[in-house]
């Protein structure tokens, strides 16, 4: 099943609201670490093992460094699943 | 901000937000000490890059690959609750003895010990340490000294009246140690600390993060002991939860450290934990953030 960007930005919202334990955050495409606190090098490792096993994926090392914002990370997502 | 330093973190933060904002944090906090002694290092460290061909920017992009590193190997860590290397000659084929990775690691791993504030307090504490102890030393030694920046403070405290012998297992670092030195007395030798025998006994021992890095640390801790003085010191740091690409031995909390200290029949005299990340207790405790630990160590 091919599930739409928004779908998986939806679903990708409840996972940072699970791993940075903030219950505010609403993550849109071009949501960057500068918008969300919580969202530092240390949680960001938390937040790429809690996506991988949500979706049953795996990120390579590098395309995790391109990622610039939410919308790479879901376009990162939606071309494994 | 003193410029270097800007540049540095500025050309991080282009390439790596999430570690870019980190060290943003790290030096808005930061007191005008921390941040003269940052910029007086980068500026000896830019000297030393340019005699080798070398700028600021060849560093930054060797932090940049230890990062990514680090990112991997901690994705494993967080999944396995293990580090990656179980075997002490695997790592020295993958990393001592492979000049490739040699050459970005100790570039990346002198960088961070000015721009992590962590490190910085243990550098700090081991300038203390060396202060009060100077006028019991005569010898010193440094095992796995990579990029010569203690062994460098050691030089500067002691003076020329110490002898002094700095053991690496790797070349590479051996070399660069080399430049960040412009002592002669110093003795550099290129040996596995395991299978090298003196009849010397040392006054002041430097181990600094190299417990994490073999089989047997209880093994080490007890070769080192050997080779102290009756009154000798041990000054020694490792750390907790820190998955790297070199790093073997786990500790998961400071007591584990302290038992193998008090295991290898060490007294500490003092001691300084570190935690890596400014964050609460507990959300050290949810993402089993790494704790460095600095001891001040003689024998029972």
């Amino acid at each position: 099943m091919i599930m739409k960007r928004d779908d998986i930005c939806k679903e990708l919202t409840q996972i940072f609201i699970d791993v940075l334990d903030n219950e505010n955050i609403v993550l849109n495409y071009i949501t960057t670490a500068n918008d969300i606190e919580e969202w530092d090098s240390l949680a960001h490792i938390h937040l790429v093992v809690a996506i991988e096993k949500h979706f049953k994926i795996r990120f390579s090392t590098k395309e995790i460094q391109t990622w610039e914002n939410v919308g790479n990370l879901i376009e990162s997502i939606s071309s494994k699943i | 901000m003193h410029h270097r330093l800007s540049f540095v973190i500025e050309t991080i933060s282009k390439k790596n937000i999430l570690h870019g904002k980190k060290l943003k944090n790290n030096f808005h906090n930061a007191d005008s000490d921390y941040l003269k002694k940052t910029e007086a290092f980068l500026v000896k460290y830019e000297h030393i890059l340019k005699k080798q061909h070398k700028d600021l920017d060849y560093a930054v992009t060797c932090y940049l690959q230890m990062l990514a590193d680090v990112h991997y190997e901690s994705v494993q860590f967080v999944k396995t609750g293990k580090y990656s290397n179980t075997c002490f000659a695997d790592v020295n084929k993958k990393v001592y003895s492979n000049p490739q990775v040699m050459e970005y690691y100790m570039h990346a791993l002198l960088l961070r010990q000015f721009l992590l504030p962590q490190n910085y307090a243990i550098l700090n504490f081991f300038d203390k340490t060396l202060r009060i102890k100077q006028a019991e030393v005569n010898n010193y030694l440094e095992v796995g000294g990579g990029h010569g920046l203690f062994i460098s403070n050691a030089v500067e405290v002691f003076g020329n009246q110490v002898a002094y012998d700095l053991l690496d297992i790797s070349k590479n670092a051996l070399e660069l140690a080399g430049s960040m030195l412009e002592n002669k007395n110093v003795n550099f030798i290129h040996a596995d600390i395991f299978e090298f025998n003196t009849p010397k006994k040392y006054d002041f021992i430097t181990l600094g993060e190299v417990l994490e890095h073999v089989e047997n640390p209880l093994d080490l801790l007890i070769k080192i002991k050997s080779m102290l003085t009756k009154n000798g010191t041990l000054f020694l740091t490792t750390i907790t939860n820190a998955p790297a690409i070199d790093h073997i031995y786990l500790f998961r909390n400071a007591d584990e450290i302290r038992n193998l200290i008090k295991e290898a029949a060490y007294t500490i005299e003092d001691e300084l934990c570190t935690w890596s990340e400014d964050v609460s207790p507990e959300k050290a405790e949810k993402f089993k953030v790494s704790m460095m630990y600095a001891g001040v160590l003689v024998i029972k």
